[in-house]
């Protein structure tokens, strides 16, 4: 056992810190403590600014711009943007298909697709769940019939997340549908978004927001160039994608950069003779939190620490988890900190707009424990795969 | 940064685990007794002295390795007055020297407990009602560890403001009580700082202790579903069940991160006693979690004397209940939650 970070991880810390904290605009960083929306300039604009740096794709084999960092490393840098409130580069493009395209496709798909989308010249959407498919992904029920040299697409997708910015979408399609089971049958598809067919429907959430959509396919052609890797084995890049991040998928620095706001809020909120802050009942959440946080940041470095050749600790898959649960506490406390101030959701009042957005926020993130597997998938992995509970 | 135990380290465990398996007695419920025999078997392994220095007859280890040792008590579910002889011997050994009574824990040959509890007080790691005026004491010292072994012990009390240590090398016991007027006592160099020091090594063997039981208590949790069967299928098939033996699973890693932590920061700074006070509110609330599912799993078995895993719900629980509660640490941090910053919590 060793505690601390080494010399050179210090000086990496470091390097990142001033990184983040200076590479990107004060505005944009801003918003994480405001709970402001990101536009999609802001997104573009922090995306671009860390790929001129050399910086999108770190988790990328080294041709194509990756870093050969360690896991600790890849944390580190993580922690970092995070506790800066800077944007992460657009991770449909940079921890989805990217690494997808760079593990499987083949070397005229790599550099057609790889330099734009590390640049995010291409934006990308992720077209996997349907209507009827979500949990159980495999039953998904849109095809592709191949003609010729291309495939016939029909069917919908569905919480498309930024479709609406979307330039080019990566699909998961039915290619075999007498495959003898569900998994065998299904491709993954390239489809640009302005291909004849292609409709886009926007979902309005609990928020307000507008940030899911869903994506109508009619007839739409498309290359069969544009297929990843082989026919019919699109399941296994599938499972490859969502598994790649393992650092990543519990948001430590984002949450401590909150826990340091709902502070800062809780002392400008008056309460009796003096703030929420002096409240003991506020003190003790926050305290507990930070408890939390403290296990969790723990477990992913441990995690990053022990995941030697490429097999990570077991203890990883609680980390989607648990992080997802310890981002929802934070942003309750907020809601909870703001109370009467997080009433009024219009802008044009003066209520500060931490407190006006806390509610709207708090409530958008409670997608946190449904999207990218829900909680409760994941505790059936963490049921058979670790424990051996098979039902 | 790195959380695995080294070989050495690992040898350690396999030992002890052997030891254990050698001396296991079947649990019963109620008060521990003392166990001379796995007593002297724990002594000749070393173990009673890994954090303390050569000279006082340790073995130049360190928390990590005590660590080590009492996961493996944990976790084979054999109670033994482990945390308490280490806290008493670090009591006993400051910066300015070590009392012989140090030597006898660390060999065996004395055994030696902490005497920090007051009769219907909550804990509180500074004495309020045990008193020392001109070396001898007044005030009573209640639920002593192991008081039917007629341990040593060793107690604090206060004389004005500060905190003084006291060794009775022969006390006289009422149960597990003792009256500590008119008792021959020792005064041994330190104060407040140096109990703090102390209380914080032995809650970190606590705490690795019931990191073990709640490794056995999930252990037999998982087993028990694989195998017992009603509706004609095993427990298993029931996603009610295995979903919650999965949340078992995640706050028993959380615990165990942080437990590791934990030794190691206390191997390069035995006085961060707000990184103690963190871990025990983790392990609190996880050993609650651990023990209370893994004998609702059960169901009526877990219930019962014969079974283990009750015994294990019940270890934890009265560590849960040793050098300040969830409660307790968590309305410590509390007080500080302004001075703390959440964005380095582990430095």
């Amino acid at each position: 056992m060793k505690r601390g970070l080494s010399e050179h991880d210090r000086a990496f810390r470091e390097q990142a810190r001033e990184f983040f904290t200076t590479a990107i605009p004060q505005e944009i960083r801003d918003k994480a403590g405001t709970g402001a929306e990101l536009t999609k300039d802001d997104i573009a604009t922090s995306h671009r600014l860390q790929h001129e740096a050399g910086f999108a794709v770190p988790g990328w084999p080294l041709e194509w711009g990756g870093k050969d960092w360690t896991d600790l490393q890849r944390y580190i840098w993580l922690d970092e943007m995070q506790l800066a409130g800077v944007p992460a580069p657009l991770a449909f493009n940079t921890n989805m298909i990217g690494p997808v395209i760079a593990a499987f496709g083949s070397d005229e798909l790599k550099a057609r697709f790889l330099p734009p989308t590390a640049a995010l010249d291409i934006w990308w959407g992720q077209g996997f769940s349907e209507p009827e498919a979500g949990s159980d992904l495999a039953s998904l029920r849109t095809t592709a019939v191949r003609d010729g040299d291309e495939y016939v697409v029909n069917g919908q997708k569905t919480w498309t997340t930024l479709g609406q910015y979307a330039d080019w979408i990566f699909m998961l399609v039915r290619t075999d549908p007498n495959a003898a089971k569900p998994q065998q049958g299904i491709s993954m598809l390239l489809i640009d978004m302005t291909s004849p067919g292609v409709e886009l429907r926007p979902i309005q959430l609990i928020d307000g927001s507008y940030e899911v959509n869903e994506v109508f396919f009619d007839n739409v052609r498309v290359p069969a160039d544009q297929l990843v890797g082989e026919e019919n084995h699109g399941w296994d890049y599938a499972k490859f994608l969502l598994g790649n991040e393992r650092v990543g998928v519990a948001p430590v620095g984002w949450i401590k950069r909150r826990l340091v706001d709902a502070k800062a809020h809780a002392a400008t909120i008056a309460s009796g003779d003096g703030t929420l802050l002096d409240d003991p009942l506020i003190a003790a959440r926050i305290a507990e939190l930070e408890c939390d946080l403290a296990a969790l940041e723990l477990t992913v470095l441990r995690v990053a620490a022990n995941s030697h050749g490429g097999k990570p600790d077991p203890a990883s898959s609680i980390l989607k988890l648990r992080g997802s649960q310890i981002q929802q506490d934070v942003l309750e406390l907020v809601a909870d900190i703001a109370g009467p101030s997080s009433l009024v959701w219009d802008p044009a009042d003066d209520t500060p707009d931490w407190a006006r957005r806390s509610v709207p926020v708090y409530l958008n993130f409670r997608k946190a424990s449904i999207y990218g597997g829900s909680n409760e998938v994941q505790r059936g992995v963490i049921a058979t795969g670790i424990l051996g509970l098979k039902g | 940064m790195d959380f695995a135990f080294t070989e050495e380290q690992t040898s350690l465990r396999e030992a002890t685990r052997d030891l254990l398996a050698r001396h296991h007695a079947a649990p019963v419920p109620g008060d521990a007794e003392h166990d001379p025999k796995l007593w002297q078997a724990l002594a000749e392994l070393g173990a009673l002295g890994l954090p303390f220095a050569e000279d006082v007859g340790g073995m130049g280890a360190g928390p990590v390795e005590a660590v080590a040792v009492a996961l493996e008590l944990g976790k084979a579910g054999v109670r033994a007055p482990y945390a308490e002889s280490l806290t008493a011997t670090q009591l006993l050994c400051s910066d300015e020297g070590f009392d012989d009574l140090a030597t006898a824990a660390i060999e065996g040959t004395r055994l030696v407990v902490p005497a920090l509890y007051e009769p219907s007080r909550a804990w509180s790691p500074t004495p309020v009602g045990v008193t020392a005026t001109a070396g001898s004491l007044a005030g009573i010292r209640a639920a002593i560890p192991y008081a039917a072994a007629s341990p040593a012990v060793v107690t604090t009390a206060c004389v004005g403001d500060a905190v003084e240590i006291y060794a009775l090398d022969a006390p006289t016991f009422a149960g597990a009580t003792v009256d500590l007027a008119g008792q021959e006592a020792r005064a041994i160099p330190g104060g407040a700082a140096h109990v703090q020091r102390a209380l914080n090594l032995g809650t970190l063997v606590l705490a690795a202790e019931a990191l073990g039981a709640m490794e056995a208590a999930l252990g037999l949790t998982v087993d028990y579903l694989k195998t017992r069967k009603q509706f004609g299928v095993p427990l298993m098939r029931f996603q009610t069940l295995t979903q919650r033996a999965a949340d078992m699973y995640t706050s028993l890693e959380l615990a165990r991160s942080a437990v590791y932590f934990l030794a190691m920061t206390l191997a390069e700074n035995p006085d961060d006693d707000t990184a103690v006070s963190r871990v025990k509110v983790i392990v609190g609330k996880a050993g609650r979690h651990v023990g209370q599912e893994a004998v609702q799993l059960h169901g009526g078995i877990g219930m019962t004397a014969e079974y283990a895993v009750g015994h294990h719900l019940a270890r934890i629980t009265a560590i849960e209940h040793t050098y300040g509660d969830t409660r307790f640490h968590l309305a410590k941090q509390a007080r500080h939650v302004k001075d703390n910053d959440s964005r380095d919590l582990l430095s």
